[in-house]
């Protein structure tokens, strides 16, 4: 049960009749008054029980994207329903309005439209209706909340996709090199065709050439079909926010570049997500599947408060691939005694496969360690210039262990990451 | 799409609080029947004739009563007179600590009874009754001993002393004092106005149903209060004391007191109109929000507080010559010596000067660190310049 601030209104009226007449008996008169009117139009009140209820909305939506979400509202019931509705999303779906005046005659449908502007990632809900029916009055109001569970699943935003077309351009233009034929390292075989003039005479194939009568010429192409395996970490160092962003979340903007461009370039990618044991796992999916099903699987994961189990790492490898393959490690490297799982783990995956390993760093350390003003901002400065070196000194282990390392900040760290790929691809390294 | 309310019906709910409600209900009977079992036990008005509270008096008024005093309890001052009034001899019980009385009622009382026994009066009374008595300061002992020829006195030989002391300020007055505590103080002043006479009495302890029964206490009280047939027990109330204005009752209208229970009934009302809210919330589990640059700032503070000047310095230093060699375009190993001769000759500066600054400085002071500090950085700076004069401008 609720009551309407007219309801309110009603009993002060009270005063009237007892200042008038002025006889005590009246405030009994008018309590009884007001109690049988409220009890009246709290009867002629529909149910909300008696409503049913159908969402309509869309299964996923990037993040910072709005999509509308509908309520339809059946009237079952055997009067007409009058008042307020509540759409009891979680905060962060980002809803809006999140109640709305609804009039739904007996047996018609009436829909409430809500926007959803979600401002975190994952799976956002909403759990109950919550439906307040006043009488023909507009005093006193029936209210219940109905279970109408619904949930949209948001999407990683993918902000770095703004790189890509340029990615694209320099692997093409990797293309581009080998149409004039130089054969070496990260090319390979692709296909013989007629001589003409102005190709290389050394790629004549001397053998084709004499089947064929003709001087057959062979070209070669960039390594295609080569594996690339992502590996996000998603233990406690991923939950630390920089620049306004979990680490984890730059991890996954990383790999959907790297992602995308890869499966452009034809190779195969799997993605893992793992703390101790796989979070989200994206095999055997290519071009526009492959991230799709990853910005689905990455989604729901947040970093859990545990520290990452490295020993187990290899072996996750090889259950993804017994080829060689790319391995792509995107974690944190800030201190020695955090990174020395890492590192202990690190040569059994270099001796098999190129490893790179990915960091995000602070753009606010950097600047600290500028910023010289006085006694607090001195103090400040040496402890950035400590992480700083602490870092460096994380990567030059790295770097002899035979890995490769990419930090950047949490907006370069993508497009870094990409053009390493481009480098190691070029260099025929993968 | 199955729609199941969450909210239960009103008879879900009901059932479900059932054994609760009949609980607080057990509660709140059993309460209200130990509240009336014991009475009023606590407390109650001290030293009334119907209070049968340790404070109360009603022991002596239910002894006088079997002894064949006729001890009325008036409640207003007008039934104290005519209680007065209709008797002669009649002895007057007054009890009023909290000067309800005024003097005229006061004096009137005083023509009225023939014995008065007032207890710890107030400076007005003393003043009406017996004016030669002025109060002494409280007594605190446990037993005083009679000390005169009084017959109540004699009769009860000691007291609780516990109460007020009163000294007689006009000695060879018609008055005994009795129950003395040193340096004329006495608990018990009986002054005569010819045939009539005035009891100050002073021991509040030994009236009270607690302490009535020790020592001489009920003798005393049962000689005071019993000496005539006839027992007025006074203890005037607020509604005693005369006042020229009328009260606040008598000056609101009539539909004061229905306005406002409305007025309360509204604001209750009014409150769960605004507090009523419209569904539960809905739990959402969120991230707890770790900025990573927090281990930086901590291990600054700790560097501050604990002095680690030196410390600070050295991280400083390493990283400026880092990135001093590498402006100088010497290798990632080179070594300080080479990076300091390096600088020397970009910069001009003296080599034993850089090598202080980079080396073998040690700051004292807060002060001296950010001195150095500056220092390092103008280095930085000046080495920069010095490799690239045409970049030299400060951006």
């Amino acid at each position: 049960m609720a009551w309407s601030g007219w309801f309110v209104l009603l009993v002060a009226l009270g005063i009237l009749p007892i200042v008038l007449f002025d006889d005590p008996t009246w405030l009994f008169l008018w309590l009884i008054l007001v109690t049988v009117v409220g009890i009246v139009d709290l009867l002629l009140a529909g149910s909300p029980r008696r409503l049913a209820f159908e969402r309509r909305l869309p299964d996923r939506v990037r993040l910072g994207e709005t999509v509308s979400s509908e309520l339809l509202v059946t009237n079952a019931g055997r009067r007409r329903v009058r008042g307020i509705v509540r759409d009891g999303w979680q905060p962060s779906a980002g809803a809006r309005p999140t109640r709305a005046r609804i009039d739904v005659p007996v047996g018609e449908r009436r829909a409430m439209t809500t926007s959803l502007t979600p401002f975190r990632r994952g799976e956002r809900r909403a759990a109950e209706v919550t439906v307040r029916s006043f009488g023909p009055l507009g005093l006193l109001a029936r209210q219940a909340s109905i279970a109408v569970p619904g949930a949209i699943r948001v999407l990683p935003p993918f902000n770095s996709r703004k790189h890509l077309p340029s990615r694209l351009a320099r692997l093409r233009e990797l293309d581009g090199r080998t149409s004039v034929m130089i054969r070496g390292q990260g090319t390979e075989f692709d296909s013989l065709r007629e001589y003409v003039r102005g190709d290389d005479v050394r790629s004549i194939d001397w053998r084709a050439t004499a089947r064929r009568n003709d001087l057959v010429v062979r070209t070669w192409r960039p390594e295609r079909d080569r594996r690339v395996v992502i590996l996000i970490d998603s233990g406690r160092t991923s939950a630390a926010r920089i620049a306004n962003e979990p680490r984890i979340d730059t991890a996954f903007e990383a790999s959907l570049l790297l992602a995308a461009l890869a499966t452009r370039a034809g190779d195969r990618v799997d993605v893992v997500i793992y703390d101790r044991r796989v979070r989200a796992r994206v095999q055997g999916a290519v071009g526009a599947d492959l991230l799709s099903r990853m910005v689905n699987a990455m989604a729901p994961v947040e970093p859990e408060l545990i520290e990452v189990d490295w020993s187990r790492v290899p072996s996750l490898v090889r259950s993804v691939t017994s080829r060689h393959a790319l391995v792509v490690l995107l974690t944190s490297i800030d201190s020695a005694g955090g990174s020395r799982g890492l590192l202990g783990m690190l040569p059994q995956l270099t001796r098999k496969h190129t490893v790179v390993v990915s960091s995000v760093t602070d753009p606010s350390v950097l600047e600290a360690s500028r910023e010289r003003g006085d006694r607090d901002a001195v103090y400040r400065a040496a402890s950035a210039e400590r992480a700083i070196l602490d870092t460096a000194r994380v990567s030059a282990a790295i770097r002899q262990l035979g890995a490769d390392v990419v930090t950047g900040t949490p907006s370069d760290l993508p497009p870094a990451l990409a053009d390493r790929y481009i480098a190691l691809k070029a260099a025929g390294r993968l | 799409m199955t729609a199941e309310p969450v909210t239960p019906t009103i008879r879900a709910a009901t059932r479900r609080s059932l054994f609760w409600v009949i609980a607080i209900a057990f509660a709140v009977i059993v309460a209200l029947i130990t509240l009336i079992a014991r009475g009023a036990a606590s407390g109650g008005t001290p030293f009334s004739a119907t209070n049968p509270a340790p404070a109360g008096s009603k022991a002596i008024a239910e002894v006088l009563k079997q002894q064949g005093v006729s001890v009325t309890v008036p409640s207003t001052f007008r039934a104290a007179e005519s209680g007065l009034r209709t008797a002669n001899p009649s002895t007057l019980f007054l009890v009023d600590p909290d000067g309800h009385l005024t003097e005229a009622r006061l004096r009137s009382l005083a023509r009225l009874a023939t014995h008065i026994v007032v207890l710890s009066p107030t400076f007005t009374q003393l003043k009406v009754l017996a004016p030669q008595v002025a109060a002494a300061g409280v007594v605190k002992k446990a037993s005083l001993p009679s000390g005169c020829e009084l017959r109540a006195a004699t009769n009860a030989r000691t007291v609780t002393g516990t109460g007020t002391g009163y000294r007689l300020m006009v000695p060879g007055t018609d008055a005994t004092a009795c129950f003395g505590s040193g340096k004329s103080v006495y608990s018990l002043i009986d002054v005569r106005f010819g045939n009539r006479s005035v009891t100050v009495l002073g021991t509040t302890d030994a009236l009270s149903n607690e302490h009535v029964s020790e020592r001489g206490n009920a003798a005393l009280a049962l000689t005071l209060l019993g000496d005539s047939d006839r027992l007025v027990w006074y203890l005037p109330t607020i509604d005693d004391s005369v006042s020229g204005a009328r009260s606040i009752a008598q000056l609101t209208p009539g539909w004061v007191g229905s306005v406002a229970a409305l007025l309360i009934l509204v604001a209750i009302a009014a409150a769960f109109w605004r507090g009523r809210r419209l569904g539960p919330l809905v739990v959402e589990n969120l991230p707890v929000v770790v900025r990573a640059s927090e281990t930086m700032e901590g291990r600054a503070r700790l560097y501050q507080k604990g002095g680690a000047r030196l410390h600070a310095l050295d991280s400083l230093r390493i990283g400026a010559i880092a990135r001093l060699g590498s402006i100088c375009g010497l290798p990632r190993l080179a070594t300080v010596d080479e990076v300091i001769a390096a600088v020397a000759a970009v910069t001009g500066r003296d080599a034993s000067a850089i090598r202080g600054l980079l080396v073998d400085a040690a700051p004292g002071t807060d002060r001296e660190l950010v001195r150095l500090s500056d220092a390092l950085l103008d280095l930085e700076k000046a080495a920069a310049r010095g490799i690239r004069p045409t970049q030299s401008q400060p951006t």
